[in-house]
């Protein structure tokens, strides 16, 4: 009786501990893109293409060489109609995909992959940025690859590779003359796109997993896990906190004008006016803000972790809201009349609303 | 209430993090040494009981009532639990505290996880774990995984730590065991069964998870054997081969 009760209980452990996490599909939140006629979506052991009209499967694409591959970093778009799409895993590679030539593979089509990077030593968390016909894509290893996307090779190598140390989570920023990049580690890098030449770094004493914004007076803003939103100037890296937030800061700000719109970890949304660096409201709708706000015409749309889709007029009240379901880190994306939100924890991976919240149709993918 | 668990585990592992100079590993050790020393009646608990029983398996009056009622299960059933409450002993007071542990070690699991956040959702749930008042997380992050060769969140790829891991396991275990006396002795048998399955779970588990939770089972296991040997019942003669052992 006893061998028995410890027997089930040392396999019950076993299952528990290698389940532990597992309320959540993957390990982390996805990465969703879209353009005019197919979402984007890196989920899990797949990346989706998927048809905004109805919601149905065009494509969809698993990593061939890891079997433990996870993808999770925002799918980019190049101008020729790739699709970018790094994958966490043992391998770490960085897939070029072409949806438009399609490979049928049973029920499903698989896109071909066009040139791979396989370099890197570190998970794909940040989406790459695209400058002109290069790619300038921060790794998880501290390293900032740049990869010249016109020079024909399946295999690619880097034409840079620039150590920046730390953990690149988040998307890089350019105005033309530097790339600024944040880093986990506690630094902001600007780096010289004329030579790659790292032209300054500061710290700021505190991790940075959101991207960095340029606002319209060409000064850098990045909030950190200090709680604070630090003003740069591009031309030194010399910074200021502007806004002591109530909570860690994640979502990059959004720009309407001199006004910045972010929200932070404990589900407060601001308002800040950057011309006179002051806070003109804050609200609390519910649940912690990952997602970064999207200012559509005359109001913004934030996402938050409770499920909820708002609109907020930019006098910061509610106009309305939709539960969506699950719970919604990514940032969502406006895709023609469509705005595409991609929950956890909910039976579909991704929704499409109308431009009043209504739900319009639904992607559970196929088993 | 699961949450709160794990965030007291993680609030107390970032504390010994950061008091020690932000080394992960020597911090998980101490934090193993903290969790033994808590539970220490308990373990004492889980010897005591396994004494009574291992003393009970040579019992005259057990022995008679197995015999006699040999066909008869329910009744020897009904004896067997008389002789538990005359005698004060609670047939699984040596199981528990051992399973105690299963929670402890999910929640150790799930607070490295969460500590080293390897991805952006690990980061946001440390975010939702810790008391802002109590430590200033927001600078020690990225905690440093690095100790010895191994990433703390990764599991290790040598095989060492998996190695070490079930060879601690079985010694404590063959430690822990009494001298079998009776060859009928269903607890012994129990005990060599769990000496073989136990090391081998451990082991597997140590290739499978992150580094961290090696570290955990063989501190563990180093104390629990030097806390039998403290209290002068480590069964050294267990690990040589039966042809040498003294009987």
């Amino acid at each position: 009786m006893k061998k028995i009760l410890l027997l089930t209980l040392v396999l019950f452990g076993a299952l528990l501990l290698s389940a532990c996490g597992g309320t959540v599909r993957g390990t982390t939140w996805p990465g969703l893109a879209a353009d005019e006629t197919t979402a984007y979506l890196a989920d899990l052991s797949h990346v989706y293409g998927i048809n905004i009209q109805d919601g149905a499967e065009v494509w969809r694409f698993s990593d061939p060489n890891d079997n433990k591959a996870q993808f999770y970093a925002t799918p980019v778009l190049t101008s020729d109609g790739l699709v970018i799409v790094g994958s966490a895993g043992s391998k770490h590679i960085l897939y070029a995909l072409d949806p438009h030539d399609l490979i049928t593979n049973g029920d499903f089509k698989n896109p071909a992959v066009k040139w791979t990077f396989t370099g890197a030593g570190g998970a794909w968390v940040a989406a790459p940025l695209i400058v002109e016909d290069k790619l300038f894509a921060p790794n998880a290893d501290g390293n900032l690859y740049v990869l010249d996307l016109s020079d024909g090779q399946s295999q690619k190598q880097p034409i840079a590779t620039i150590e920046l140390g730390g953990r690149l989570w988040a998307q890089p920023v350019t105005d033309g003359e530097r790339i600024y990049v944040t880093s986990l580690d506690h630094r902001v890098h600007a780096v010289n796109l004329a030579d790659y030449a790292i032209a300054w770094q500061a710290d700021i004493a505190a991790a940075i997993p959101g991207a960095p914004a340029l606002g319209p007076d060409g000064r850098l803003y990045v909030g950190s896990l200090a709680s604070k939103l630090e003003q740069f100037d591009p031309e030194t890296g010399a910074h200021q906190s502007v806004l002591d937030a109530q909570y860690w800061l994640w979502s990059t700000p959004v720009f309407d004008g001199d006004t910045l719109y972010f929200g932070d970890l404990k589900g407060n949304f601001y308002s800040f006016d950057a011309a006179n660096n002051k806070l003109n409201w804050s609200i609390q709708p519910d649940g912690a803000i990952t997602a970064n706000a999207i200012l559509q015409n005359d109001h913004l749309l934030l996402a938050t972790e409770s499920g909820n889709l708002y609109a907020i007029g930019k006098d910061g009240k509610t106009l309305w809201f939709e539960a969506v379901g699950g719970k919604i880190y990514t940032t969502p994306v406006v895709a023609g009349d469509l705005i595409l939100v991609a929950p956890l924890e909910t039976d579909f991976y991704l929704a499409a609303l109308d431009s009043n919240g209504r739900q319009v149709w639904t992607f559970p993918p196929k088993k | 209430m699961w949450n709160l668990f794990v965030s007291l585990f993680i609030n107390i592992l970032l504390w010994i993090y950061n008091i020690i100079g932000q080394n992960f590993g020597v911090a998980i050790i101490l934090f193993t040494i903290l969790i033994r020393i808590v539970t220490w009646p308990l373990n004492a608990q889980q010897m005591k009981g396994a004494k009574a029983m291992q003393d009970l398996q040579n019992d005259k009056e057990w022995q008679a009532i197995q015999k006699k009622y040999a066909k008869d299960r329910e009744k020897l059933a009904q004896e067997q639990m008389r002789i538990y409450r005359e005698r004060g002993i609670n047939p699984f007071g040596s199981c528990l505290p051992t399973l105690i542990q299963f929670p402890i070690l999910i929640a150790l699991y799930q607070s490295i996880i969460r500590a080293l956040a390897a991805t952006p959702l690990d980061l946001l749930k440390l975010s939702q774990s810790i008391n802002p008042n109590f430590l200033d997380v927001a600078n020690l992050i990225p905690l440093n995984s690095k100790f010895l060769w191994m990433n703390l969140g990764q599991p290790e790829p040598y095989y060492i730590l998996a190695i070490i891991v079930a060879a601690t396991t079985y010694i404590q275990s063959k430690l822990t065991l009494p001298p079998a006396t009776n060859p009928n002795d269903q607890s012994a048998a129990m005990g060599q069964s769990m000496a073989i399955t136990m090391p081998l779970m451990l082991g597997w588990f140590a290739l499978t998870f992150p580094s961290g939770l090696s570290v955990y089972f063989i501190t563990s296991n180093l104390l629990g054997i030097i806390q039998y040997a403290a209290q002068g019942k480590a069964n050294w003669s267990n690990l040589l081969p039966k042809s040498m052992r003294k009987e």
